[in-house]
């Protein structure tokens, strides 16, 4: 669950990086950038956090 | 009438030919060059005058006998005024940033006292002693391989005389693209980098570092073990920060992606709202999210409680030393006062001061419409919102945008802390994660917005000609460089802070024993308590779905 997070979390910014080589004009690199980050962000809040979450101390 | 005309004639004659001769005279002026010979006929005020009956009026004081001569047979020559004056830039420009690089060595006390005011007393001195050791622990990983990561490999900055020394970057080529990495010059600060402009720049990036350090020691208070917070301070000021350093400050690849993409000016961070605040705050996250919440934070329901921290004072004279040690922070990263357009350290002055302002008034008026109380802490908490998310803009933006930018932070910061508690329940006891992450990312953001094309340093940045422009002002450029940097900092400095501090907890373990964390850190951490004069009370948590702010030392109910 954790590698799978973090592999998520490196994904999102390979995706806004590539956006600078596959895409030539700002808003096609916009999306790319603001794509990468969300799916970052999923990486982190939806999949780690839920992993630690899971073994929370309140819920023991 | 023939008398009319001829006066009128020679009244023309005289102004067409006066400014004439009045210009070749000054043309003649202007031509003959200054000589060596011309300077020794200059002399200053003598010495037996001025010790005899001093020099109460400053007239004798700073003259030609202060210019030092290089040789004392030829006198004073034009070689020596011409280094003097060259020498004096410089030293008006290392005095500027050495004396702001102490004010922000000094934000370390006002940390202290913001985290330990919103912990609660059974933790105090663990708290404390978390914010004071940072600074030494910290200083010296840097001084191994921090700063050699981060600047090893920069382009001479002018302002400090060139630093030339530091002139090796380590670089690969990514589909026909140098990606510059990290640099390899200045491990130890020994060999070339023994120079006094190295010594300079070293001070100000060391407690810009320690700043970064700091903030993760608020979001995991109170739950840290103390070992596990020394190893884990090391690799943020060895490795995490100094690579975003290099990547956005250093000459690294973040910074080129204006002259090897076209955007904007590159990665743009003044002063470090991405570099200091964002790495801090999220760095934080990644430590917190593996530490887990408080005993006590959540119900078994998943509610959050009120931790209230116990003492409000110390919160507040923590935020002002805060905001004055931040006209180091801002008006400092010029690193210099004069040339290349350094003497706009006055506007980045006012508009550090204008957006903590408007963020204190920001995050006030969300809580007083909220929950009908004006929170002492989220005042707080807003006034650093709006100082750290001008720290990336506050060299690029007028004060209208700066305004606009603290406030945003301000209502911003109220808005993260609550959901931080309530969606993704990370406990952050001081709000660490939203004043510097949220809000540090908010800067990056708002460089891409807001920068209005007017500052001029030297003449370009990051290697591009010209003013840096954000979106509002004609150039979306600019802000694909913000967000790839934004990208950057949640993708990569998230990912290898997660993956260091999860070797400390395999290796050390990073969470306090359950005992200990009830009895308060002071003892079994420290082995001595911060107030052994005062009787300690145990906490009476409320139960019921509060939701309140964390971060609030306040009894106030939500």
């Amino acid at each position: 669950m954790r590698l799978t997070g973090l592999i998520c979390i490196v994904g999102g910014w390979v995706i806004a990086v590539a956006g600078l080589f596959l895409m030539t004009s700002n808003s096609g690199r916009l999306l790319f950038a603001s794509g990468g980050i969300l799916v970052s962000v999923f990486g982190i809040l939806g999949v780690l956090n839920r992993y630690y979450l899971g073994r929370a101390i309140w819920k023991k | 009438m023939r008398l009319r005309k001829l006066s009128a004639s020679i009244l023309l004659a005289i102004l067409v030919v006066i400014p004439f001769l009045g210009f070749t005279t000054i043309a003649k002026a202007e031509g003959t060059a200054l000589t060596d010979k011309d300077l020794s006929s200059i002399t200053g005020p003598k010495t037996d005058d001025i010790a005899a009956k001093g020099d109460p009026g400053d007239d004798l004081t700073g003259t030609v006998n202060d210019v030092t001569i290089s040789d004392s047979k030829k006198g004073l020559t034009l070689s020596d005024l011409v280094n003097q004056a060259g020498q004096n830039k410089i030293a008006i420009n290392f005095v500027w940033t050495l004396v702001t690089g102490f004010l922000v060595m000094f934000m370390q006390a006002g940390f202290a006292l913001v985290e330990t005011g919103l912990t609660r007393a059974k933790n105090a001195n663990h708290t404390m002693m978390m914010n004071f050791m940072v600074y030494g622990l910290g200083l010296f990983a840097y001084w191994v391989c921090g700063f050699a990561i981060q600047m090893g490999g920069s382009a001479p900055i002018a302002n400090l005389g060139g630093v030339y020394p530091l002139n090796h970057e380590f670089s690969i080529n990514l589909f026909g693209k140098p990606w510059n990495l990290f640099g390899t010059k200045g491990f130890f600060l020994h060999g070339a980098t023994y120079d006094v402009g190295v010594m300079v720049l070293f001070l100000f990036q060391m407690v810009f570092m320690d700043t970064a350090a700091t903030i993760v020691t608020g979001g995991c208070a109170e739950r840290w073990k103390y070992s596990a917070f020394c190893v884990s301070s090391v690799g943020l000021a060895a490795l995490t920060y100094p690579l975003f350093g290099n990547w956005a400050w250093g000459g690294g690849w973040l910074s080129q992606l204006g002259a090897n993409f076209g955007l904007g000016h590159g990665y743009c961070d003044f002063a470090g709202s991405g570099v200091v605040h964002a790495v801090g705050g999220i760095s934080a996250m990644a430590v917190a999210m593996m530490l887990g919440p408080r005993i006590g934070k959540f119900n078994r329901n998943g509610s959050p409680n009120v931790i209230p921290g116990h003492d409000i004072v110390l919160v507040l004279t923590g935020c002002f030393i805060l905001a004055f040690g931040w006209f180091g922070f801002n008006p400092g990263s010029t690193l210099g006062a004069s040339g290349n357009g350094c003497l706009r350290i006055g506007s980045i002055a006012v508009n550090t001061m204008l957006a903590g302002c408007t963020g204190s008034f920001g995050a006030l008026l969300y809580m007083w419409m909220r929950y009908g109380k004006p929170d002492a802490s989220m005042a707080g908490n807003g006034l650093l919102a709006g100082l750290v998310a001008i720290t990336a803009p506050s060299g690029f933006v007028n004060t209208l945008g700066a305004a606009i930018i603290g406030w945003i932070a301000g209502i911003l910061v109220c808005l993260s802390v609550e959901f931080f508690d309530r969606v993704p329940k990370i406990d952050d006891p001081v709000g660490a994660i939203s004043v510097h992450g949220t809000c540090g990312l908010w800067g990056v953001l708002s460089v891409g917005l807001f920068a209005d094309g007017r500052s001029n340093y030297g003449g370009s940045w990051n290697g591009v000609p010209g003013s840096v422009k954000g979106l509002f002002y004609g150039d979306a450029g600019q802000l694909v460089a913000q967000l790839i940097g934004v990208a950057t900092l949640v993708g990569v400095i998230f990912t290898l802070t997660f993956l260091w501090n999860w070797l400390v907890d395999i290796f050390v373990g990073q969470r306090c024993h359950p005992k200990s964390e009830l009895a308060g850190l002071d003892i079994p951490e420290m082995g001595a308590l911060c107030y052994p004069d005062f009787q300690l009370k145990a906490q009476d948590y409320p139960t019921a779905n509060s939701g309140s702010p964390a971060g609030s030392p306040s009894s106030a109910k939500y």
